[in-house]
């Protein structure tokens, strides 16, 4: 059963992280063509609707990717989850049959007349399909976030004799306290990726002295959207979401935090340090006194509970994987607002353009974004656990009883290997694009 | 469990049907990013829409046991798709840039 768990939890977190890479950038990068097509709509100047176009095309290979890749989250649901499908499914079906009905068909109807119909539409019509793509992606967003919400605050939902789960007030499902805080913190990290890849797209072209003008015109919107989400990431919506979990999942709380032992007054915010779960300490710890009970309570003396005040039980079940991705988040977000400070600060000075060292800065940063935004999600599940539904429904209750670990990885293996193949395409396919830059057109 | 791995490689079917057919008909292609998109979207679509008829990657594995002639069919759907999408997709084309 241990190892059943363990392969089941093991697939779902090598899909669904691979899965996650696309759908974090075409969140963002709608938005940041949405802005660059309303210029063009404005100021008529060709290059703005060029680099839409030419940004369009990076959405639809990730779109594409991000479809290739969720297929078979949606078939993991029934083969290795099928008692969490079983006894939720009249729940979590809702949210994420809207997602597949609604953004899916909004989002890729809207690419296709996006792509192809510029010429037949007009500008004003091309310009709200591109706002109608931007608006399925959101949605999308909006949806599988009110899932997970219901899943770590469950809400409007009643439990039948035969254990499942049903919904009682449909309303709920999107007023839960969970989703407004998640989603905001989730589409602003979304478009910080996406902020940062136009940048780095940007700075590549100026530093090979190829495509300038689009180069600097990228730099220049990616740099202004990346400080932008980069300091709406950590506040309010970080500083909201962060609220929210010490308010609904204290025991999460402590441990993402590392507070092992309840201070008496005032806790402080640990910056550095290794979690010592046979001492039950926190190893080399740097730590700033008081901080983090003004931070979470707006009183510097505030007691928050540390995880001695919590039975085994209900604390997270990996508490060192939860630490490092929560601080690993929190590290590469200040990271980024210092970067895009400085950028900005340089641009705004009209030389960020001939600043070597920081355009090649900028280009390599842009991995780190993905990890931030994944480590991101790691912090949210992980600390959700033992449970699938918090505090109702325990992970290992939740697996198919029927699927072997051997099967579950064979089918491992396989899917390695396949996103091998697919990771390859998708690195072809957007090397190829960026080499060959927008294409100016003329009405 | 074979199920989800099977829905993987069918949409890989419709890529690699839509990049070979547009290979051979230069008219219908829109190179190798546009194909495979296309491909995609192709697959999925007629397996999607068509695959309740039996052929589906649950009916394939159904039972856990391994049907070759409904992944066989299963295959030939995601052909299909992705050559049918490749056609559709250049007809609306072709009508959107008159």
């Amino acid at each position: 059963m241990e190892d059943m768990l363990f392969y089941d939890r093991l697939q779902f977190a090598f899909t669904i992280t691979f899965h996650y890479i696309f759908p974090q950038l075409t969140m963002g990068l709608s938005l940041l063509i949405v802005f660059l097509k309303g210029k063009y709509l404005l100021s008529k100047i060709e290059k703005y609707n060029n680099a839409a176009k030419f940004l369009m095309n990076i959405f639809a290979i990730n779109f594409t990717m991000g479809v290739v890749t969720g297929i078979p989250m949606e078939f993991q649901f029934g083969t290795n989850w099928a008692k969490f499908s079983e006894l939720t499914g009249s729940v979590i079906g809702q949210t994420l049959a809207m997602e597949g009905m609604f953004s899916f068909f909004l989002e890729s109807s809207f690419l296709a007349l996006f792509i192809f119909g510029e010429k037949l539409m007009g500008q004003k019509l091309h310009f709200l399909t591109g706002f109608l793509v931007f608006l399925g992606s959101w949605a999308s967003g909006w949806f599988i976030l009110a899932t997970n919400a219901w899943m770590q605050h469950p809400v409007g939902y009643e439990i039948l004799e035969n254990g499942k789960f049903v919904l009682n007030n449909f309303g709920d499902l999107f007023s839960n306290p969970w989703l407004l805080p998640a989603f905001l913190h989730n589409q602003m990290a979304s478009v910080v990726t996406s902020s940062f890849v136009v940048a780095s797209i940007g700075a590549f072209y100026v530093l090979r002295n190829k495509q300038v003008e689009y180069g600097k015109l990228f730099l220049k919107t990616g740099v202004i959207f990346g400080l932008v989400s980069s300091l709406l990431v950590a506040f309010p919506t970080g500083d909201w979401n962060a609220k929210n979990v010490a308010k609904h999942q204290p025991a999460a709380f402590a441990a993402m935090e590392g507070i092992f032992e309840t201070e008496e007054a005032g806790s402080e915010i640990v910056l550095i340090g290794q979690p010592n779960m046979v001492d039950k300490k926190l190893d080399n710890k740097i730590a700033v006194p008081n901080i983090l009970s003004f931070l979470t309570h707006q009183d510097w003396n505030k007691q928050i509970p540390g995880m001695d005040q919590f039975k085994e039980e209900e604390l997270p079940s990996n508490i060192p994987a939860l630490y490092y991705s929560y601080h690993i988040m929190v590290g590469l977000g200040t990271i980024f607002i210092g970067v895009m400070a400085l950028a900005l600060f340089f641009l705004i000075r009209k030389n960020l353009y001939t600043i070597k060292p920081l355009l090649w800065t900028i280009m390599f940063l842009v991995p780190f974004p993905y990890i931030a935004n994944l480590t991101g999600w790691y912090t949210t599940e992980l600390g959700r656990q033992p449970y699938l539904v918090y505090g109702l429904l325990k992970t290992s209750d939740g697996i198919s009883p029927t699927v072997s670990s051997g099967n579950t990885l064979f089918t491992l293996l396989g899917f390695v290997a396949l996103y091998m193949l697919l990771g390859l395409l998708f690195l072809v396919l957007v090397g190829k694009t960026i080499n060959q830059g927008p294409t100016p057109q003329t009405h | 469990m074979t199920g989800t791995f099977i829905s993987l490689i069918s949409i890989i079917i419709g890529i690699t049907a839509a990049n070979t057919f547009g290979y051979f008909k230069k008219t219908y292609s829109f190179g190798l990013t546009g194909n495979t998109l296309i491909g995609v979207f192709g697959s999925v679509l007629l397996i999607k829409s068509f695959g309740r008829l039996g052929f589906d990657p649950w009916s394939i594995m159904q039972n856990e046991s391994f049907n070759v002639s409904l992944f066989a069919i299963n295959c030939l759907v995601s052909t299909i798709g992705g050559v049918l999408g490749l056609i559709a997709a250049k007809t609306l084309y072709n009508k959107l840039n008159q």
